[in-house]
């Protein structure tokens, strides 16, 4: 079941106020039971003096005297009389030692009147004295019970203490205990709970959206959590993260870089990624005294193509050269669209034999492979010009312009031709 | 702890109540004896049984104690457990008009030797001036008491319960009971031979089962007459009829001393023993046991 922190405070400060209420409580049974046990101790007290002064008087005066007053007895006779119907409460025991006192001090009293109404003028000396000692035994027995309920009375103060003190230390010791226990739940409820907010909060702070998963259940901090989470939930769908972002704009460079570098139309590498990879294969070359050949290939009568069949068609016959050169060339080599129906192919690590090779079966393959456009075979040839690195070559422009001028001499001397600008190779 | 297998001549009387609850209430099962009852009729009795050997404890009057202290016999007093201002009565016949005790001046009367009967009566007397000496005194037995009466022997009997109940419901109308109350209380007490620490040993067992059955009288006192009218197979009106009278309590006081002093005294000056030689009375009191069961219920110097 869920508590709420306020509900457990509630419940910790009444239970103190209960332990509390019950040491005051205890102590007020305390009191009051010991304060009965000395109206006792005080009420046995009183009725041994009386019958004390009883016991004076017989002794003291010689109650045979024809001249005795016994105005003096039964004054303090009444008082003990008074005295014991005036008993405070009493337990059974002690009403058993009342009942004792109370028959005693009747037998004192009819033993008296007895004496003294007939003065045993008569009697002998032995009976006045056994009667008189009779009196006395009487007034003895009075006299030990007052004793013993004194001691009875004394007896409970005692016992009272010692159940109160030992009553009041178990509570005490409870008390502790339960308040200790108490105190602890509640720091460890705290504790725990703020530091279950805070380690999400940190998380939050990296960047990872975490729900607060608390281990103790409080209203309050579940309120907190749950404020916490919605908010987290929010900032989750709203919030892209780093790393995502990272991959995101990765993502999208590589799609711009793809788009800058590559020809529309043909799918294969523009004039800029051309120039890029031309001059780091011109300085790989250069740097490495390796060989490299670069082929201009130029589709011969394009423009006829173009006028006689569309440019719809001239494009595919481009798509379709481009497929014809990849399905050639090496997986080193580097196609690219030069520019109109011209292409370049660099060769990395290739002489110029090589390079012929490759323009030859290209040209071979594009033979082989005509169109068929409006069920009527389409061919087309290629004028290709090859270029070789040589020392007189400072820059990829260079070599480009040799195979430019030996791509022109191939249509010069009447198209679907090899031409080679001859210079001395480099290497 | 040991159990101790001990004997008690109890008199079969509703003052013996205690013994008898606390037989009912098991009070002595966690003490250090196991009790077995041999029923008498008369302290005295009793206290013969005691000497004798036959039993090892006994229940019996401050009278008896007092009679047999003057024949300096071997026995102590452990602790009293009742007492009664209405125990012993006078019975006369109405026809006889004994109106007050002078009246008794010459006629005969039968008391039971050595016991509260014999001592009541004489202080009866003295209280008027007489001694037995005035009267015609027969001697019987408790249960014989009323018989004696009945079959015209005496002309008043001095009898203790039940025997007064027993004369008031067999004679009705036909005896007068003589209003006595208060004129001589009587107490019962646990007596045994001269006590060596074994046998103190087991009066304090035997006490404290008594206290047991005394607090249970104190606060549970229907079922305590209910338990003496089982084991007594008396009618609930005669419990009713003493009940009264008694007081139930454990206690060993300087009144009893004074007591037995007093009447051991008497029973010289008025010849009532055939010993003249006062004893030294605590002799016969032993508060050894009592003291280790309840300390406050102690008034004695010894």
């Amino acid at each position: 079941m869920e508590t709420s922190l306020s509900q457990r405070i509630y419940i910790f400060t009444a239970t103190c106020c209960l332990l509390f209420v019950g040491i005051i409580l205890s102590a007020l049974w305390s009191i009051q039971t010991v304060e009965l046990a000395l109206s006792r101790d005080n009420y046995a007290q009183q009725v041994d003096n009386q019958t004390n002064l009883l016991i004076q008087l017989v002794t003291e005066d010689n109650i045979y005297a024809s001249d005795y007053s016994d105005k003096k007895w039964l004054d303090s006779q009444r008082n003990l009389s008074n005295l014991l119907e005036l008993s405070p409460a009493l337990t059974p025991q002690l009403k058993t030692i009342q009942n004792s006192i109370n028959s005693q001090n009747k037998s004192v009293k009819l033993l008296f009147k007895k004496i003294t109404d007939n003065q045993l003028k008569n009697a002998s000396v032995v009976i006045r004295e056994h009667l008189k000692a009779r009196l006395m035994t009487q007034l003895e027995a009075i006299k030990s019970e007052s004793f013993q309920l004194s001691a009875i009375a004394y007896k409970d103060i005692h016992n009272t203490m010692k159940q109160v003190i030992f009553f009041i230390l178990i509570l005490f010791v409870v008390s502790i205990a339960v308040l200790l226990y108490c105190a602890f739940k509640l720091t460890k409820t705290f504790s725990t709970s703020l530091k279950e907010v805070k380690k999400a909060f940190a998380k939050n702070h990296s960047g990872h959206f975490q729900e607060i998963e608390l281990s103790i259940k409080t209203k309050e901090f579940n309120s907190i959590a749950n404020a916490f989470n919605s908010m987290n939930q929010k900032l989750s769908e709203t919030t892209v993260s780093l790393e995502v972002m990272k991959k995101i704009v990765e993502e999208r460079t590589h799609i711009l870089e793809e788009l800058s570098n590559t020809d529309p139309l043909t799918k294969i590498a523009n004039r800029r990624a051309l120039f890029e990879r031309g001059k780091m294969e011109f300085s790989r070359a250069i740097r490495n005294k390796s060989k490299l050949a670069l082929l201009l290939l130029d589709c011969d009568f394009f423009k006829r193509i173009n006028d006689d069949f569309g440019h719809l068609v001239g494009d595919e016959f481009l798509i379709h050269i481009c497929k014809i050169c990849h399905q050639e060339i090496r997986d080193i080599d580097f196609l690219a669209r030069y520019g109109g129906e011209e292409f370049l192919i660099i060769l990395p690590n290739c002489d110029l034999s090589g390079g012929f090779e490759t323009a030859n079966r290209i040209q071979e393959s594009l033979a082989r492979h005509c169109r068929v456009i409006n069920n009527k075979e389409v061919c087309t040839t290629l004028s290709i010009g090859i270029s070789v690195l040589s020392d007189k070559h400072h820059n990829f422009d260079q070599l480009i312009n040799d195979a430019d001028l030996a791509m022109y001499q191939a249509k010069k001397n009447g198209r679907n031709r090899i031409e080679v600008n001859k210079s001395h190779p480099l290497h | 702890m040991p159990k101790y297998k001990v004997s008690i001549a109890v008199s079969k009387t509703p003052l013996s109540t205690p013994f008898y609850v606390a037989q009912a209430i098991n009070a002595f099962d966690n003490t250090c004896v196991t009790v077995q009852f041999d029923e008498v009729i008369g302290g005295q009795v009793a206290f013969t049984k005691v000497m004798n050997g036959d039993v090892d404890f006994g229940t019996s009057s401050d009278s008896v104690i007092a009679f047999q202290s003057l024949a300096q016999k071997n026995f102590v007093t452990h602790a009293m457990f009742v007492q009664s201002d209405n125990d012993v009565k006078l019975i006369t016949r109405p026809t006889d008009n004994i109106n007050s005790i002078i009246d008794l001046k010459g006629k005969r009367i039968g008391v039971t030797k050595g016991t509260a009967s014999e001592y009541f009566l004489s202080i009866l007397l003295a209280l008027e001036g007489l001694t037995v000496k005035d009267i015609i005194l027969s001697h019987h037995k408790p249960d014989q008491l009323v018989d004696s009466f009945i079959s015209n022997k005496v002309d008043a009997i001095t009898p203790w319960e039940p025997f007064v109940f027993q004369s008031k419901t067999l004679l009705n109308q036909r005896i007068k009971i003589h209003e006595t109350k208060n004129l001589n209380t009587l107490s019962f007490n646990l007596i045994s031979q001269m006590a060596d620490d074994l046998l103190v040993e087991k009066a304090k067992c035997i006490i404290q089962g008594l206290a047991i059955a005394t607090n249970y009288i104190a606060t549970n006192p229907y079922k305590s007459k209910i338990i003496v009218i089982k084991k007594l197979n008396v009618s609930p009106e005669f419990i009713d009829w003493v009940w009264p009278d008694y007081v139930f309590k454990l206690a060993l006081n300087q009144s009893l001393v004074l007591s037995i002093k007093s009447q051991a005294a008497w029973a010289v000056a008025t010849q009532m023993s055939e010993f003249n030689k006062l004893p030294n009375v605590k002799h016969f009191i032993d508060n050894r046991a009592m003291l280790q069961v309840d300390h406050a219920a102690v008034n004695i110097n010894l």
